[in-house]
């Protein structure tokens, strides 16, 4: 559903993105794991057709994210490290707007049943956004992203940020869309995170994919050691 | 783009901030457009009254010579129109009384800021002020950030990636923007409808001030959401935005007003006066001497009525030869004055061109123009007054050479009977659709501007700039 080939992408003298291969299917969770600047903002941007590779192509449910970025966007659920909503509307007001803004119409049970469904209690619901935790920003993020009716997932550093309890539920949250049959791409470094969410994992050094394993394979503790050895590397 | 424009206004409404200063610019518009009508009556029912008072001190003239009266003269006062409440253009700086006498044409005299303390001499606070200046300029407060916050937040990410256009967004957020503007515009229009007697002349100015007005809010608030949109952040747009205001605003009105003034010059109060007296006395280009022309006219008179000397002439010579001076000087007053007039047009014309890089200046023009306080109407005044000067001397110098005196005979008298027979000075403000040739500069420069800065937000406004 994500696939990413041979991708090459540089800014001046510096090459962010070096061949980089990536596939996932349906039902996955893939883990991009890399220290600041390894590359995978500039994977997104890619997938998210904000970037044009200067090589190679990325497409999402066969469609090329470079040349036809608009009808790709349709199927893609963006959700930034931080999701900034607009702080005097409600979480049900922000979903709204969103949704109006893909033309999409719900009525207001229906929106509510999409910020139920990512966690967020009805009592929020109504509370303007600029008292929210982040936590609580990234489920309004999912919701949208949600009742956009995604089918691939794009989440830049989700877990910066969150406490545990917020992690964790982001992790059980998008274990579920993937249980539906959504594709997703998390980039991050939290190892641990990556580890307790994703089905498989890449890790990006400099541009480079150097290392792609599953999750069913390593401890979180193999996965530092072997994080640490690439990026000593 | 209508739910990107209610989402705007949403949180605009839910900012407390926005909703106190909405009420402080409601109410001072009102305040403002309230105290300019109410100055303007009070200075209009002050001219009637002086108008009126003139006019029956001319009714009740005792017996006289009508040379004297015509020595003794008549005064025009200019009537303020009705929008001068609004804009009060040059008013305040040029004179609003005139002395209508023989042999002379008298300057205007008593301007507003000739006589008002020195603060006020800097222009009454009118409407127009908060509209020209206030306004654009809460504006520009409210525009500058609407794109580059949303960059800044990451937010623009997320609009764009639920298939907004970038340039839809841009012209949604500047739109948004432009309607506050634009309904502080129409609430002040419509409390200035209200407050005076508005007729089908004042709905037409209203109207094309309103259109002056909401175009110069469209370009300032689409510049400004450009510069956000283009620009790396809040900062560097405010900055962009405000230097191109006050380029705007101050710098180039002045610079180019001096360029005006130096390329087109109007001669020296002092060279004007003394070239036409020599050309009253000495002849247009010293070729007919008044004693010349006066011998000329005797000759003529004398032939025409069959007599040889002035006293056999049944009418009264001295007559005669005033209005002929009189018609002479009005030959001389209307080549020096004809020529300052089409320098002063040209003037005005050459600084409306400065709309294609400003349009500010094209908005000042226009305002002053539609309420009727520009060069324009005030030349319009300056001729009225001196064509029923015109009148008025013709009137007195006929009756002097009719009306049943003869040559020489100064002590002969008319009553007030006569004088009550010449008619009175009235003016009417000239009507805009006749004056339409001189404000479509104006209009085509907002228009220029406006469809430049669409074409701007239009082609240079892409997702290169999202990132």
């Amino acid at each position: 559903m994500i696939s990413v080939q041979k991708i090459t992408k540089s800014f001046k003298d510096l090459k962010a993105i070096k061949s980089l291969t990536l596939e996932i299917d349906e039902g996955e969770i893939y883990g991009l794991l890399g220290s600041n600047g390894a590359g995978k903002s500039t994977t997104i941007n890619i997938l998210l057709g904000f970037l044009k590779p200067d090589s190679g192509n990325a497409s999402i449910k066969g469609i090329d994210t470079s040349s036809n970025y608009h009808e790709a966007r349709k199927y893609i659920g963006y959700i930034p490290e931080n999701v900034n909503l607009y702080p005097y509307l409600t979480g049900l007001e922000n979903l709204d707007y969103f949704c109006k803004l893909t033309g999409k119409n719900y009525g207001h049970n229906k929106l509510e049943e999409f910020l139920n469904k990512c966690g967020l209690d009805n009592d929020s619901h109504h509370r303007r956004t600029e008292n929210y935790s982040k936590g609580m920003r990234q489920k309004v993020g999912i919701a949208i992203a949600l009742a956009k009716e995604a089918k691939v997932y794009l989440l830049d550093e989700p877990a910066s940020g969150l406490d545990p309890l917020a992690s964790n539920e982001l992790s059980g949250l998008l274990r579920q869309l993937s249980s539906e049959g959504a594709a997703i791409l998390m980039a991050s470094h939290d190892i641990f995170r990556v580890r307790e969410t994703c089905n498989r994992i890449g890790i990006i050094n400099n541009g480079e994919l150097v290392k792609e394993m599953d999750t069913s394979e390593v401890s979180t503790k193999e996965l530092e050691n072997i994080y640490i050895e690439y990026m000593q590397n | 783009m209508i739910n990107i424009i209610l989402n705007e206004w949403k949180m605009l409404v839910r900012n407390r901030v926005f909703i106190y200063l909405t009420i402080f610019f409601v109410l001072s518009l009102s305040l403002v457009v309230w105290m300019g009508i109410n100055q303007n009556s009070a200075q209009q029912e002050y001219r009637n009254k002086a108008q009126r008072h003139v006019r029956t001190q001319w009714d009740n003239l005792e017996a006289m010579n009508p040379h004297r009266a015509a020595h003794y003269g008549s005064y025009a006062f200019k009537p303020n129109n009705l929008l001068n409440s609004m804009d009060g253009g040059i008013n305040d700086i040029t004179g609003n009384v005139i002395q209508l006498e023989g042999h002379v044409q008298n300057e205007i005299v008593y301007s507003e800021a000739s006589q008002s303390l020195s603060i006020s001499k800097f222009g009454k606070l009118k409407s127009s002020l908060l509209l020209q200046y206030v306004i654009p300029l809460f504006l520009i407060f409210l525009a500058y950030g609407s794109i580059s916050n949303e960059k800044e937040t990451q937010r623009l990410k997320l609009l764009i990636f639920q298939g907004i256009p970038m340039t839809r967004l841009v012209f949604a957020k500047s739109l948004s923007i432009w309607i506050y503007g634009s309904s502080l515009l129409l609430a002040t229009v419509f409390i200035q409808s209200m407050l005076i007697r508005s007729d089908s002349e004042v709905f037409r100015r209203l109207t094309l001030l309103v259109f002056s007005y909401g175009s110069y809010y469209y370009i300032i608030t689409s510049l400004a959401t450009y510069f956000s949109a283009r620009l790396k952040n809040n900062t560097s747009a405010l900055s962009a935005i405000l230097a191109t205001w006050i380029l705007w605003t101050i710098f180039l009105p002045k610079i180019w007003g001096n360029a005006v003034e130096k390329i087109h010059p109007l001669p020296s109060r002092m060279a004007f006066k003394a070239a036409m007296k020599e050309e009253r006395s000495k002849g247009i280009d010293g070729h007919n001497p008044s004693d010349k022309r006066r011998e000329e006219l005797k000759n003529k008179y004398l032939t025409e009525y069959k007599v040889d000397s002035l006293q056999q002439l049944p009418i009264n010579f001295d007559g005669i030869v005033m209005q002929e001076d009189e018609e002479y000087g009005n030959l001389v007053w209307d080549k020096h004055f004809g020529s300052n007039y089409t320098i002063l047009q040209k003037q005005k014309g050459l600084y409306q061109v400065s709309g294609l890089l400003n349009p500010f200046a094209s908005l000042q023009s226009a305002s002053m123009g539609f309420c009727g306080t520009d060069m324009i109407h005030h030349l319009d005044f300056l001729k009225k007054a001196e064509d029923y000067r015109r009148i008025l001397i013709k009137a007195l110098n006929d009756k002097h050479a009719y009306g049943g005196s003869k040559t020489g005979d100064w002590g002969w008298t008319v009553d007030s009977t006569f004088f009550r027979s010449v008619q009175g000075f009235s003016y009417e403000s000239p009507k805009i659709n006749d004056q339409m040739n001189y404000y479509l500069i104006d209009i085509l420069c907002l228009l220029w501007w406006g469809l430049l800065v669409t074409f701007m937000i239009k082609l240079n406004t892409n997702k290169k700039i999202i990132l």
